[in-house]
């Protein structure tokens, strides 16, 4: 190895292990003896590169990291907080629509639907049964009462009536039952006058808080039970 | 999530002071050079994962380094200036002819052109050898080795040139 290629092999790294240096070294003394000098000077460089770390560098950069990941974990825990929360109030929303929505959105298209569903239980010539102290005194949770018997009586109970607390009564009719449903006045459904489907048709009366709906099949005369019902009913508020 | 606090501490403990003192040599003030190390470790612990062999982790942390400084200069490029004396000159008072020695050595060095002292820091403190060096800073191991020889050589140089004028610098 000549001195030139041996000088930069040692100026580029004193400490270097390769072995053509190292026998260069051993072979001559002025070679070890400039190896030496430059293991000195590196010494030296090292000390003057090896400036003082600020004091407490370490806690502050394990302190950053712990405030830094605790941030991380918070936003993460109230991400998962507001996930949960829509998810439940998603959960309640569903659970709140299927359990009390309306199924029907005008009055004759229910009236028609329960009047159709219950009509198995009624027939025209079933016993009347209901007097008419009994009726008014179901009559008093609508605030209403009947001042005189408006026909033969066969069924008087509360019902839903499409989530409402209703009256139902069942008049025995011509051919077949009427069905009468008095329900409170509501905001969701259309009370339309009059309606029909099929063999049955349905007529309204509008009163302040409360309608009064007729349901019977064609032959039935719906004018005259409305009037019935109109000279007949007293409201007390 | 506890191994990972016991990782990251473990590194911070056993390197903070090699990249602080890469990051001082690569700015020259303790300040910057400190911003640049919380930086740096704040970025290898969202990484932490993505370090496989804890061997590597001084030159995973060096690369992460490099690139908060260059970052540094993309958002201060007109605030940069030129390398001042006075930012160098460290408050100890100069005690002994070892620190005399130091302190002017320090000065020679941070006058070094950057591409001679970079392999220099990352040699001598750093320990990494030729190769490695190459391989961080993306230049060949010849050129690393001729620019290791070159700052010696510099160094050495002014060393034998001023000896006589070391005392009465900081007379």
């Amino acid at each position: 190895m000549d001195d030139l290629q041996f000088r930069r092999s040692i100026y580029a790294d004193p400490n270097t292990t390769d072995s053509d240096v190292a026998s260069a070294k051993n072979d001559d003394p002025s070679k070890l003896k400039f190896a030496q000098e430059i293991e000195q000077l590196d010494q030296k460089i090292f000390n003057a590169l090896n400036v003082d770390v600020p004091e407490g560098l370490t806690e502050k950069l394990i302190l950053r990291q712990s405030l830094a990941s605790h941030q991380q974990q918070k936003r993460k825990s109230s991400i998962k907080l507001a996930l949960a929360a829509s998810v439940a109030f998603a959960v309640g929303l569903t659970v709140n629509q299927l359990q009390f929505s309306h199924a029907y959105n005008s009055v004759g298209d229910y009236a028609i639907a329960h009047t159709t569903h219950e009509a198995q239980y009624f027939t025209n010539d079933g016993e009347a049964k209901v007097t008419l102290a009994s009726l008014n005194k179901k009559m008093a949770s609508f605030n209403g009462s009947f001042s005189e018997e408006m026909g033969e009586l066969m069924m008087a109970d509360f019902c839903r009536f499409d989530g409402m607390k209703s009256l139902h009564l069942v008049f025995r009719g011509k051919s077949a039952p009427v069905n009468i449903f008095i329900v409170p006045d509501s905001e969701h459904l259309a009370f339309s006058k009059k309606f029909a489907k099929g063999e049955l048709n349905g007529v309204v009366n509008d009163f302040k808080n409360s309608h009064i709906i007729v349901v019977g099949d064609k032959q039935e005369p719906l004018k005259q039970w409305q009037q019935k019902i109109n000279d007949n009913v007293r409201w007390s508020t | 999530m506890a191994t990972k606090q016991v990782r990251y501490e473990a590194l911070v403990k056993a390197l903070h002071g090699d990249l602080f003192r890469y990051a001082y040599w690569l700015c020259h003030e303790k300040q910057v050079a400190e911003d640049l190390v919380q930086e740096t470790f704040l970025r290898a612990w969202r990484a932490l994962d993505s370090l496989k062999d804890e061997k590597a982790a001084k030159s995973w942390l060096i690369t992460i380094l490099r690139r908060e400084n260059a970052r540094r200069f993309e958002r201060k490029r007109f605030e940069m200036s030129e390398y001042e004396e006075a930012a160098i000159t460290d408050n100890h008072s100069i005690s002994n002819e070892q620190e005399i020695e130091n302190h002017w050595l320090r000065e020679k060095i941070a006058q070094m052109p950057e591409e001679y002292k970079e392999p220099l820091v990352l040699q001598v403190i750093g320990g990494f050898s030729g190769e490695e060096i190459a391989g961080l800073l993306s230049l060949n191991k010849n050129t690393v080795m001729t620019r290791l020889f070159r700052a010696r050589n510099q160094l050495k140089e002014a060393l034998d040139d001023e000896p006589t004028m070391r005392g009465q610098y900081n007379g």
